[in-house]
C-alpha cells in the first residue's frame, strides 16, 4: 500500500479525492449552515426554537426522503469521488451530470471505466469553475443591476422551463454517446411505465420515482445481459458498450 | 409574483459584510475542491490510459457544457435577489440545492408561520426561519452524502469482487435510467414542458448529426448550450401562446 503513493494509480486518486472531497464538503456544510445562525443571533427578530423546528419539519417532510434517495440514485453514476463534488455544488441533474456526459462524449470515454470516471471528474471541475464564475460575476457583483434590465417574462420562462430545456438535449446526447441500444430501450420503457403510469396511480411513490426507474433498469439490464461476453473479462474496460 | 414587494426591511440585514464574506468563502471552497480534484486526475490519469491532452479536453468540454445551464441558473437566482438578498442567494443556489428546491423550501417554511413569499407577511422573522429551514435541509443532504458515500463505496467494492461485470453495466444503465426518468417527469407538467423537451432533443440530434457529418467536434461541446437556448425560446412562445402551466 505505502509504496504506491507517488506512482500514478487509481488508489492514489481515490485516496486524495476521498480525503479532500469529504473535508471540503464538510467545510462547505459548516459555512453554509452558519449563515442563518448568524442572522438569528444578530437580528432581534424574536423567534423561538419551536417556530424554527416547525418550519424545518415541514420542509423535511417534503425533502427528507431525498437526503437518502438522491445519494443512492447518483452514486452508481458519479462514483465516490464525484459524490463529494456533486453534493457540494448541487445542480446535479441540470449542470454537473450533463457536463460529464458531454465530456465523455467528446473524448470517447464510457461511464463505468476509469477513463470515464476521470473525464467526468475533470468535466465537473470545469463546470464548477464556470458555476462559481457565473455566480460571483452575474449574481454577486452585477445581480442587483441586472435585475433591473431583464424583463420579467424572460425570467419567468427561464425559471419554469430551464429543466425540460436541458433534459431533452442531454438525454439525446447521452443515448448517442453510450450507444447501448438495449439499455436505452429498457430505460425509456421503464421510465415511461413508472412515471406516466405507476406514479399517477400510486402518488405516494413520487419522491422515489427516479430511484425506482434506476433500480429496475439496472436489474433488467443485468439479468438480460449476454453472460458469455460481459462476465469473462478481467478488465472492466471496454465491455461497457456491449449491452 | 414574488417580486412585488421590492426590498423589505430585512434586506439590509441579509446584505451585511459578514454574510458577503461567508458567501465568498463558500465559493472559495468549491474552487479549492476543484483544484485538488484536477491535480488528482492529472497525476493519476496515466494509470487509466488517459493522456494529458484528454484531461484538458474533458475539463474544457465540461466547462463549455456548463455555460448554458449556468446562465439559466443565474437568471433564476437574480430573480430571487429581492426576496433573500445577495449573499443568501449565492450560498443557497451556489451550493447544494437548486433555485427550484430553495424557493419551494422557503415557501413551505413560510407557510408554517402563515406567511407568503414576497408579500408583506414575509417579515424579518419569517425570512430567518425560512432561511434556517432551507439551510438545515441542505445540510441534511451534505451530511447524508458524507455518511453514505463510504458505505456505498464498500458495498460496490464487494459487488465488484463478486462479479466484475456489475460495475461495467451499472453506471451506464443508471445514467440512462436517471435521465429517461427525469425527462419523462417533465412531460405531464404542461404542454409547454413537452415543447421544451422536444425542441431541445431535436436541436441536439441535429447538432450531433452535423458534428459527426461535418467533423465539427466543438459542436458536441456547444450542443447543450444551443439546445437549451432553442428549448427556452420554443417554451417562451408556447408559454405566451397559452400552453403554459396554469398558475405561473
Amino acid at each position: 500500500m505505502s509504496s504506491v503513493i507517488t506512482a500514478p494509480s487509481h488508489a492514489a486518486f481515490e485516496r486524495t479525492t476521498t480525503k479532500w472531497g469529504s473535508i471540503t464538503l464538510f467545510i462547505g456544510f459548516l459555512i453554509a449552515t452558519s449563515v442563518p445562525f448568524y442572522l438569528l443571533f444578530v437580528a432581534d427578530a424574536d423567534i423561538d426554537v419551536g417556530t424554527i423546528i416547525t418550519g424545518f419539519l415541514a420542509v423535511f417532510a417534503v425533502y427528507g426522503v431525498f437526503w437518502i434517495v438522491e445519494p443512492l440514485t447518483y452514486f452508481p453514476i458519479l462514483g465516490p469521488a464525484g459524490m463529494y463534488q456533486a453534493f457540494l455544488i448541487g445542480n446535479i441533474s441540470n449542470k454537473l451530470l450533463p457536463s460529464a456526459i458531454v465530456a465523455q462524449d467528446t473524448i470517447g470515454a464510457k461511464p463505468g471505466t476509469r477513463k470515464g470516471e476521470y473525464a467526468a471528474t475533470m468535466a465537473i471541475c470545469g463546470a464548477a469553475i464556470i458555476h462559481v464564475a457565473s455566480m460571483v460575476l452575474f449574481v454577486g457583483i452585477l445581480g442587483t443591476w441586472l435585475l433591473t434590465l431583464i424583463p420579467e417574462p424572460i425570467t419567468l420562462v427561464a425559471k419554469l422551463y430551464i429543466l425540460p430545456a436541458i433534459l431533452g438535449g442531454v438525454t439525446v446526447q447521452l443515448i448517442a454517446s453510450l450507444r447501448q441500444v438495449k439499455s436505452t430501450l429498457i430505460a425509456l420503457g421503464i421510465a415511461a411505465l413508472i412515471i406516466l403510469v405507476l406514479i399517477p396511480l400510486v402518488p405516494v411513490l413520487a419522491p422515489g420515482d427516479v430511484a425506482i426507474v434506476v433500480l429496475l433498469t439496472i436489474a433488467i439490464t443485468w439479468f438480460t445481459r449476454k453472460k458469455s461476453i460481459t462476465d469473462r473479462r478481467g478488465d472492466a474496460g471496454e465491455n461497457v458498450g456491449i449491452n | 409574483m414574488m417580486l412585488t414587494s421590492g426590498s423589505a426591511d430585512y434586506i439590509g440585514l441579509a446584505n451585511t459584510p459578514i454574510l458577503w464574506i461567508l458567501a465568498s468563502a463558500v465559493m472559495g471552497v468549491v474552487v479549492v475542491q476543484s483544484l485538488i480534484y484536477m491535480s488528482a486526475v492529472r497525476k493519476n490519469a496515466e494509470s487509466a490510459g488517459m493522456s494529458q491532452q484528454e484531461v484538458r479536453a474533458a475539463f474544457r468540454a465540461g466547462g463549455v457544457a456548463a455555460i448554458g445551464p449556468s446562465l439559466s441558473v443565474v437568471l433564476v437566482a437574480i430573480a430571487l435577489l429581492p426576496l433573500f438578498g445577495t449573499p443568501p442567494v449565492v450560498v443557497r443556489v451556489g451550493l447544494i440545492g437548486s433555485a427550484a428546491t430553495e424557493v419551494a423550501s422557503a415557501s413551505i417554511a413560510a407557510g408554517t408561520m402563515g406567511a407568503n413569499l414576497g408579500d408583506e407577511t414575509f417579515t424579518r422573522g419569517v425570512f430567518i426561519v425560512a432561511l434556517m429551514a432551507m439551510s438545515l435541509s441542505g445540510a441534511g443532504w451534505m451530511i447524508c452524502t458524507l455518511v453514505l458515500t463510504p458505505i456505498f463505496k464498500r458495498s460496490s467494492h464487494k459487488l465488484e469482487k463478486v462479479n466484475p461485470a456489475l460495475m461495467s453495466i451499472i453506471p451506464g444503465a443508471a445514467l440512462l435510467a436517471a435521465f429517461a426518468a427525469l425527462t419523462f417527469r417533465e412531460l405531464p407538467k404542461s404542454p409547454t414542458h413537452v415543447v421544451a423537451v422536444v425542441a431541445s432533443a431535436i436541436t441536439m440530434t441535429i447538432c450531433l448529426f452535423l458534428a459527426q457529418r461535418l467533423k465539427l467536434p466543438w459542436l458536441k461541446e456547444w450542443g447543450l448550450g444551443i439546445s437549451l437556448l432553442v428549448g427556452l425560446v420554443a417554451a417562451y412562445f408556447a408559454h405566451y401562446a397559452g400552453l403554459g402551466v396554469p398558475e405561473a
